[in-house]
């Protein structure tokens, strides 16, 4: 059955699609957004509202939804300006947190029951001052979770996804890897080969998303891939290039000891011990048994590589510096060298 | 249209589809979420006029499809036996014969270039030159890294020494025994023959393990087979294990453009082209399904021990050590520099994996038997159950 569905944002990473899934799926799809990231992307696909969820939400007021996907919000004032006029008005609010609501990464196997960081009491949750949604990222998107469902009791599912990738995005996290891969020679590779990662395409959890809506299912879900070896991950992303990229794995003390840092620098990594020992390794059994499914890696990373190779110069150019995220071309040779002649005299380890 | 290519190609893209992205085309330019739409391939400078002795089997549709897209003219000589009416339309001729005992079909014909895929014995390559000999330009023969009599030579080459049949053994033999008995020293012997026959005008490219779509060894099949039939897998040894093999169509396509070159001389023909261990090859493979599952490697001491052999079992893989060190550290340096090109190992899996698919369902059930090559997935089962065992029993270490 046809639903008729309100996108927040829709323009960005996940959004898109959702969207082209959307429709595909013979649904009515309407969009609000400030028409500013990639303005009039799906014109004439669907119906677009223009308005900001900061200070005007009036392009809302007297519509009917039969549900909501909240992706971009940041702040709580945001879901509770949208519900000025949404609350009541729609069936189901599906609302896109993040995996980072939970403040103890210490333990793998980690549920939807683990706790989730509460709002300093010194901060006001309606904050709309801009550095506090970087300061307090995870507990304003907790307070988010909280204000969904004080807005729309009993039609709220939350959706934590765990770090997404694919074409599309702008963080260059896992976008590092095809690239780098795909240049061949020498890699520098994080920790161990056996050292723990997780990641969603957006695909996956765009069309789960639908699926969801489409089934009315509420609740809160993890929604991020099985728990694999960095191995896996990197040799698969391998797989898909012909440049023959030739591995070297070296530890987090010594990385660590060379300024290169998890997650910055070695992307979707982090050391499986201490404080992120169970970062990497978080619980998705209730999303799997309610339908989340997972395409092949080879598919993320070939449709992500294809989609790198499209960007500008100047996005390139940025890659091969690390400046958003990964290791710089010059650091990673710097270290690697570094890293040889530690091993001088040792057993060759190839 | 029902030519493999075609039908391959289908497969592919019904795969495909299930995986099919909503990412606007817009933005990629193209629908299949492998990305494995081959380029498509333009006519060579000059057409040749080519006989492809065999041509139904593995290497051989390959060889055809790609020399027809490069607009060369295709005479097949076989027994019309494996796969019969194959290629019917779409080559120039289909030749029928027997190179044990006929081969009055070549009789007065003329080729720009042989290819001879299926020889195994050197009284095939001195039958067919009863009437090719002096009528044909180029003779390019697909032997075998089977030829080289010691494995355990690490970047073992083109030079390196090579097997010597028994003296009381025919050269000419025709009994099929001797065929898979003395399989290497004939192959030999049969490069030998070639240069004696077509001297200076001959190609010999010895190819490490073909894997691909139509392989029924199942060794290289295996693992898509059993990876995407998930849950714990057992792995060979140690996941840094070297491994070399080359996709079908990177053979057969070298096979062409080295015919459309002249390039004569001896090719060891193994991929990849930079050293690939064990571990990137099967988790290759694995990023082609979706099927949770994972790899326990298991020390080859122990394998040894359950009886799991290395090739026949654990397929692809050869103990880096002693008699087999080098098996899977040859070089095929030369060959690369002539341009022999390969593809990436997604696309191996995918495209055999796909191939797979189509097999009847009892020859999909016989692969997960290790009936043909392979491990059997409840002999599997046990030897993981006994590791297991045996770990527990060690105590926690």
């Amino acid at each position: 059955m046809p639903l008729n569905i309100l996108i927040l944002g829709g323009t960005g990473f996940t959004g898109p699609e959702q969207v082209e899934y959307a429709l595909a799926r013979g649904h009515k799809v309407t969009l609000f957004n400030r028409n500013r990231t990639r303005p009039d992307f799906f014109k004439g696909k669907v119906e677009q509202l223009i308005g900001d969820l900061n200070d005007d939400v009036s392009a809302l007021k007297g519509l009917k939804f039969d549900v909501v996907l909240d992706n971009p919000t940041t702040f709580p004032a945001w879901v509770r300006n949208a519900a000025q006029h949404l609350k009541g008005n729609v069936g189901h609010y599906i609302f896109i947190s993040t995996m980072s609501v939970y403040p103890d990464n210490s333990r793998p196997n980690m549920d939807e029951t683990d706790g989730t960081t509460p709002v300093p009491a010194d901060v006001d949750p309606y904050t709309l001052v801009r550095e506090n949604a970087g300061k307090y990222y995870g507990a304003l998107k907790t307070f988010s979770e909280q204000e969904a469902e004080r807005q729309y009791p009993g039609r709220v599912t939350v959706v934590r996804p765990g770090l997404i990738v694919g074409p599309l995005d702008r963080s260059d996290r896992f976008t590092y890897w095809p690239a780098r891969l795909d240049r061949g020679g020498d890699v520098v590779a994080p920790g161990t080969p056996d050292d723990s990662t997780q990641w969603i395409d957006s695909r996956d959890l765009a069309e789960w998303m639908i699926r969801l809506a489409e089934q009315k299912v509420l609740g809160t879900f993890n929604a991020v891939g099985h728990t694999r070896p960095m191995s896996e991950l990197l040799y698969g992303i391998k797989a898909v290039t012909t440049a023959g990229a030739q591995f070297h794995w070296i530890p987090a003390e010594f990385l660590a000891s060379q300024g290169v840092r998890g997650w910055r620098h070695m992307t979707v990594w982090l050391p499986p011990t201490g404080p992120t020992a169970g970062f990497l390794r978080r619980n998705n059994d209730r999303a799997v048994a309610k339908g989340l499914t997972f395409r092949p890696l080879a598919v993320t990373a070939a449709e992500t590589l294809a989609w790198h190779k499209t960007r500008t110069e100047a996005e390139k150019k940025t890659m091969m510096e690390g400046a958003v995220a990964g290791l710089a071309v010059t650091k990673e040779a710097e270290v690697l060298a570094a890293w040889k002649a530690t091993q001088k005299g040792g057993p060759d380890h190839d | 249209m029902t030519s493999r290519r075609s039908f391959l190609h289908t497969g592919a893209m019904i795969g495909g589809a299930l995986g099919l992205g909503g990412l606007p085309k817009s933005l990629l330019g193209q629908h299949d979420p492998f990305l494995l739409t081959p380029q498509p391939v333009t006519k060579a400078p000059a057409s040749l006029n080519i006989l492809i002795l065999g041509g139904t089997g593995f290497t051989g549709p390959e060889q055809v499809e790609y020399a027809l897209a490069r607009g060369h003219r295709v005479t097949l000589f076989n027994r019309n036996k494996t796969r019969p009416g194959f290629f019917k339309g779409r080559v120039a001729e289909e030749l029928i014969g027997d190179l044990n005992n006929d081969t009055s079909a070549l009789k007065g014909r003329q080729f720009d270039v042989v290819l001879d895929n299926p020889t195994t014995l050197p009284a095939w390559v001195r039958n067919a030159a009863q009437q090719l000999a002096g009528n044909v330009k180029h003779y390019i023969f697909q032997s075998t890294t089977s030829v080289y009599s010691d494995q355990s030579i690490i970047g073992l080459d083109e030079n390196s020494p090579v097997g010597v049949l028994p003296a009381d053994i025919d050269p000419y033999t025709l009994d099929p025994a001797h065929a898979s008995r003395f399989y290497g020293p004939l192959k030999v012997r049969a490069e030998q023959e070639v240069a004696k026959q077509y001297p200076d005008i001959w190609t010999v490219v010895r190819p490490c393990l073909i894997v691909g779509p139509l392989d029924r060894t199942d060794r290289f099949t295996y693992w898509p087979a059993r990876i995407d039939a998930g849950g714990e897998i057992l792995a060979p040894d140690k996941p840094e294990d070297p491994c070399q093999f080359i996709d079908v169509r990177d053979l057969a396509e070298f096979s062409v453009r080295m015919a459309e070159a002249r390039a004569f001389g001896l090719y060891n023909a193994i991929g990849p082209e930079k050293p690939m261990t064990i571990a990137e090859m099967l988790y290759g493979v694995k990023s082609i399904t979706s099927t949770p599952g994972f790899f326990t490697w298991v020390p080859w001491e122990f394998l040894k021990e359950q009886g799991v052999r290395p090739w026949r079992h654990m397929t692809v893989w050869q103990p880096p050590y002693g008699a087999t060190a080098g098996y899977q550290r040859r070089s095929a340096a030369k060959a690369i520099a002539a341009g022999l090109t390969f593809r990436s190992v997604a696309d191996t899996a995918k495209t055999t994996l796909d191939w797979h698919r189509t097999r009847p369902q009892a020859e999909q059930d016989a692969t997960l038997r290790g009936a043909v090559g392979g491990l059997d997935m409840t002999r599997e089962a046990e030897v993981l159950a006994a590791w297991h065992a045996k770990l527990k029993s060690a105590g926690p270490g």
